[in-house]
């Protein structure tokens, strides 16, 4: 079995798994593939063979609250896919695994017990040998699932994030890029989501997600990434943090860094991120 | 087919070759030295628009040698355009299926156009927050199809088929040796898949290693379709830097300024790739005065109307009729 990286905290289950346990590991019972991409097409085009496609647009949000999936939307979402509470669910996705991570920190808000990210992403295993896709998909059945959570302490809404800035109780990370983070640009070329301004958080350290990841769109090695999050960024392992974006997902991808790869103790997502804070009334921001 | 009286059985017999190259126009008002004679290679006028055209056959020409095609399989390519437009066009006269996957950012005319041969379109975001690793979307995604649906679809791959080089090695290259008289001592190109640079300069440099090979590049952050800056050229695997003298770094937005320079001054309708090759061109003939130099326009303008509004808003003015002149 070759997991890529121990990343155990306390009990838990490892964490990440390269392509190779997960091909060893295709037809395992209890192991459950979910590709999420931010390219909602492309599921259909090719995915893992047995892996069921969630889509982050309609299926992981509610977008008449403009909110995450709601408990029992989750529960019905992930029963439908045949999944229970006690399978090892591996996800994985395009952009080195943006909404794969995505989902794994609704997994985790809902308190599923083996969760787990395959390493680089669908990119790593397109572009590696002996790799098999499929474009058939899977018709599971519907297994009974109960979720439980939202684990609070997860999440962060911008009430909490006012509070950190107002009491300075939290480290805030902005996982965008540069020119987000400057407000030269409000949102990624060809992004939908927007704000009303450019800018970030007051106090909040720029550290782009891409930052974490190495040349084959795996993780950087552990000790590496403590380099970068710890010793040149200034982030505290022991200090409760704060991570956002634009809509939260690449959020999601440092959350996991340093959550579960650096072991940092307290780390939310702020999934309203800028949309929701670029755009609040006489809210505090800087360029 | 009559060469002679230009009457041909098939769209395929005006594909370029040595007894029918493309033509080479000399530059006469844009030169800025009178000792150094520089020629464009007008690649648009290939049957399918571009200097695609002659990867394209060429590809095809050997899938369809192979027996890869047929009985429910058709192509699936990542392109910018131009290659597509050439495999979507040959594909459809000759009885193949093309899915073309297009970074989003495409032109809306070069969309349109693979629609209007009968492509199956597929655009993707392909920079969005661009990450190490990631590789290109486009690539991603038809090599996706590829493997997940062999039954369905083979890809060409112009990145890395050795094939993309042999169609300019064997076509482009002797083309310019013998429309030049051999005299040639610059070439001028850019640099997309790398199959023109390798190719032209693979056999120049066979025929007189002197022959200096000039590429051109834009700057960080361009939107020119086909063009890669040497930092975005991972994805080729046609890449020979041994065969390249020198790489100039050009502004992009001097793309679609000397496109228009080209239009007026010359009255070519050059592309935007071809006004940043121009440009790259009159920087080395200012500066070694004497040669024979001989510039490869990729394709004319027509394809992108939208990018050159983008860039020279003012072409729009004035071009409506006002409302109410007329009562």
């Amino acid at each position: 079995m070759s997991i890529t990286r121990s990343a155990t905290i306390g009990t838990e289950a490892p964490v990440l798994v390269s392509t190779g346990w997960v091909r060893d590991h295709l037809k395992a019972p209890g192991v459950r593939l979910v590709e999420v991409d931010v390219d909602t097409k492309a599921y259909e085009a090719g995915h893992l063979p047995g892996a069921v496609g969630f889509n982050w647009e309609t299926q992981l949000q509610d977008r008449v609250r403009r909110d995450i999936v709601s408990r029992e939307g989750f529960a019905a979402l992930v029963g439908n896919a045949g999944i229970t509470r006690d399978d090892t669910v591996v996800l994985y996705g395009d952009h080195n695994n943006w909404f794969a991570a995505y989902a794994f920190w609704l997994f985790k808000l809902y308190c599923h017990g083996d969760v787990r990210l395959m390493d680089g992403g669908r990119v790593k295993w397109l572009n590696e040998e002996g790799r098999p896709l499929t474009s058939e998909t899977p018709a599971p059945r519907p297994a009974r699932y109960v979720a439980s959570g939202p684990d609070a302490r997860l999440r962060a809404r911008v009430g909490d994030v006012l509070a950190a800035l107002e009491t300075r109780s939290h480290d805030l990370v902005d996982v965008r890029s540069p020119d987000e983070f400057s407000g030269k640009v409000i949102a990624p070329p060809g992004m939908s989501e927007t704000a009303q301004r450019g800018g970030h958080i007051p106090t909040a350290k720029s550290v782009p997600w891409s930052t974490a990841v190495a040349p084959d769109g795996a993780f950087k090695p552990v000790e590496e990434l403590r380099r970068i999050y710890v010793e040149q960024a200034g982030l505290d392992p022991a200090r409760p943090t704060i991570a956002y974006c634009q809509i939260g997902e690449r959020s999601s991808h440092t959350w996991f860094v340093l959550r579960h790869l650096l072991g940092f103790e307290d780390v939310s997502n702020y999934d309203g991120s800028w949309t929701e804070y670029g755009s609040m009334v006489g809210l505090p921001i800087e360029r | 087919m009559n060469r002679e009286r230009r009457v041909y059985d098939d769209v395929f017999q005006t594909l370029p070759s040595l007894e029918n190259p493309t033509p080479l126009v000399r530059l006469n008002r844009m030169n800025p030295s009178p000792d150094f004679t520089l020629y464009a290679k007008l690649e648009w006028m290939n049957p399918f628009g571009s200097i695609k055209d002659r990867a394209a056959w060429a590809l095809l020409r050997d899938l369809e040698r192979r027996g890869e095609l047929g009985a429910g399989r058709g192509m699936v390519e990542p392109t910018s355009g131009n290659t597509g437009i050439s495999l979507a066009a040959m594909a459809a006269a000759r009885g193949h299926r093309l899915r073309a996957v297009v970074p989003d950012r495409v032109p809306l005319e070069k969309k349109v156009l693979l629609k209007l041969l009968g492509a199956e379109v597929e655009a993707v975001r392909d920079d969005l927050c661009p990450s190490p690793g990631a590789a290109e979307g486009s690539l991603n995604l038809a090599r996706t199809y590829a493997k997940a649906q062999s039954a369905r679809y083979v890809m060409p791959n112009q990145y890395e088929n050795e094939l993309n080089v042999r169609a300019h090695q064997e076509t482009t290259g002797p083309e310019l040796w013998s429309q030049t008289e051999g005299a040639i001592t610059h070439l001028f190109v850019s640099l997309g898949t790398c199959g023109t640079v390798t190719g032209c300069g693979r056999f120049l440099k066979s025929r007189n290693p002197a022959v200096r090979v000039v590429a051109v590049q834009p700057s960080e952050g361009h939107d020119v379709p086909g063009l890669r800056n040497v930092r975005e050229l991972g994805i080729s695997k046609l890449y020979d830097p041994t065969l390249i003298d020198e790489i100039l770094e050009i502004d992009f937005e001097l793309a679609y300024i000397r496109a228009r320079d080209l239009a007026r001054g010359e009255g070519l309708l050059a592309g935007p790739s071809s006004g940043l090759i121009f440009e790259g061109a009159r920087r080395i003939v200012e500066r070694d005065r004497r040669g024979i130099g001989v510039m490869i326009f990729p394709d004319n303008v027509f394809k992108y109307v939208s990018s050159i509004l983008r860039h020279l808003p003012e072409l729009a003015e004035g071009v409506t009729a006002q409302e109410g002149v007329l009562s």
